[in-house]
């Protein structure tokens, strides 16, 4: 028996949370890796690297961000949280009304959160690994004549892109694309989840 | 003989494994950490003072997680191919760190279990022999970045789990329920769910009526029975003034009395035990328990021996209550009946 009372002693485990959690992490880091990859010119284990630091970042002060604020909400909408985690649905109270417009607006606030953090997370690693901070334009523009010619060929020059550096764009696009397949993945496994 | 050489391929087994060849090794780092906390043991009988003491501890646990995590890298034990040397030298640190915190140090100690084995791999590549920092090639820094958050995010993971526990401590009815739809936790196989707090309620809530009803005059339990709104308040008044500290569910659980059913000479009586929380169940849920009110004819009750010829002579029968409630509360999907 001292098997069974030390794994009720641990009681109920995030091991879902956990699982799912790698998943999306692994996903995104993958298609990151690509996006960085192609914008930027980088070698396949660099753009890899920086993808896995820029999520795992931003991953962490996400869970940083939930575990504060979860002590500081007001009981109501605390419990509707503690019910999503738990049972995978939000109960009948005062909040229950608001809650789809909340978390519409968490999530486009979660998008542009990420987007600054990843954004200032690739300068600071730059910074670290000594290859001096982004610049705002010029780096990563095509250096030869030829480059050049093809990409005025095709109407775009370094003007149209309105001065963003390509590090801007490229983490901007990199996430899109994350948030876009993560949402799909959420989604599903929603749908999921209603059926079994 | 070959059980002789057996014993002698076992000695020379042994001490090759206490007895290095070399001084610069993990046993040398363990037997260190061993002679650190037998110093500070004599320190302690000799009656020094509580620094010194301290210091030699400290030395001791330090040269064991050395040595443990040497003895883990160099016996080239990696389960599924993972280094985890780091990881065992963090353990013993943090076992140290917070294991003088006598009350709840399991938490703190896991939840920076993984930050201080980041610190065991990065001290030797930050910090030379000399503790002077050292320059760090950038294929390293990066390495340790990525490592650094990695350990944060399993740091994360770990107060997830204890912020769960805190949840279902401060509403343990939550527990009682079906998980199995969550997308987050995991109830470990064979493990006993606990009983929602509404099935204590319930028992309170028997205890009044018995209270009430029991053994009085069939036509005041009657009477009490038809003012059932006022009697359903005044015992939620009475499970609140019981249960109602105990915890932060307490406002989530409400009791129900619906209007009892005839059955015969008496009536059915339900007692329902509400939850309006988080639950796995779209309208939640209640508990039932089953009460017969019933009159008994007073010659049934043993106690008043001299009342019983009272009433064969005057024959008017005067009947009082009995009530009997079911053990079980049986858990019902959906909104109670009105």
């Amino acid at each position: 028996m001292p098997i069974t009372d030390l794994l009720a002693d641990f009681g109920v485990l995030p091991l879902r949370a956990i699982a799912f959690q790698s998943l999306l992490l692994m996903v995104a880091i993958a298609l990151e890796a690509l996006v960085l990859r192609q914008r930027l010119r980088l070698g396949y284990q660099t753009s890899m690297q920086y993808a896995a630091t820029l999520n795992l970042l931003a991953t962490s002060l996400g869970w940083l961000l939930f575990l504060t604020l979860d002590s500081l909400l007001p009981p109501d909408l605390h419990t509707q949280i503690i019910s999503y985690v738990l049972f995978n649905r939000f109960y009948v109270n005062y909040w229950v009304d608001k809650i789809p417009v909340l978390v519409v607006m968490a999530g486009i606030i979660a998008f542009f959160a990420t987007f600054w953090i990843k954004l200032q997370g690739l300068n600071l690693l730059l910074l670290l690994l000594g290859h001096g901070a982004i610049s705002a334009e010029g780096e990563g523009q095509p250096e030869s004549r030829q480059e050049r010619y093809t990409m005025a060929r095709q109407g775009q020059s370094g003007n149209q892109r309105g001065g963003y550096s390509p590090y801007t764009l490229a983490v901007l696009e990199a996430n899109a694309v994350s948030f876009s397949v993560i949402l799909i993945l959420l989604l599903l496994q929603q749908v999921a989840g209603v059926r079994s | 003989m070959t059980f002789i050489d057996l014993l002698r391929n076992l000695y020379a087994r042994l001490t090759d494994f206490f007895l290095p060849d070399r001084y610069f090794s993990w046993q040398t780092v363990i037997y260190m950490g061993l002679f650190s906390w037998l110093m500070s043991l004599i320190a302690r009988g000799m009656g020094t003072t509580e620094f010194t003491v301290m210091l030699l501890a400290t030395c001791g646990w330090f040269f064991l997680a050395l040595g443990a995590g040497w003895f883990v890298e160099a016996a080239h034990i990696k389960p599924f191919g993972i280094p985890i040397a780091s990881w065992v030298s963090g353990a013993i640190i943090c076992v140290f760190l917070f294991g003088t915190l006598t009350d709840s140090w399991l938490q703190p100690a896991l939840a920076t279990w993984p930050l201080i084995s980041f610190l065991v791999v990065a001290v030797p590549d930050l910090f030379g022999w000399d503790f002077q920092p050292k320059p760090v090639p950038p294929a390293v820094r990066q390495k340790l970045i990525l490592l650094f958050f990695l350990s944060l995010l399993f740091s994360m993971w770990f107060q997830f789990y204890f912020r769960i526990q805190t949840w279902l401590d401060q509403y343990p009815s939550l527990a009682s329920d079906d998980l199995h739809q969550s997308a987050f936790v995991y109830r470990l196989p064979g493990q006993p769910a606990p009983v929602a707090a509404g099935v204590s309620q319930l028992s309170t809530a028997e205890t009044i009526l018995q209270g009430e009803l029991g053994s009085k005059p069939w036509s005041s339990a009657e009477r009490w029975l038809a003012n059932i709104d006022g009697q359903r308040q005044y015992l939620q008044q009475e499970i609140n003034k019981i249960h109602g500290h105990s915890s932060r569910e307490a406002p989530m659980w409400r009791l129900g009395m619906p209007r009892p059913v005839s059955l015969g000479d008496g009536y059915i009586l339900n007692l329902l035990a509400i939850w309006e929380g988080p639950s796995a169940h779209q309208y939640g849920y209640y508990l039932e328990k089953t009460c017969e009110v019933m009159p008994v004819s007073r010659g049934n009750s043993v106690s008043r021996g001299d009342g019983e010829e009272e009433t064969s002579s005057t024959s008017t029968l005067t009947a009082w209550t009995s009530l009997q409630c079911d053990l079980e509360t049986p858990r019902y999907a959906g909104p109670p009946p009105s």
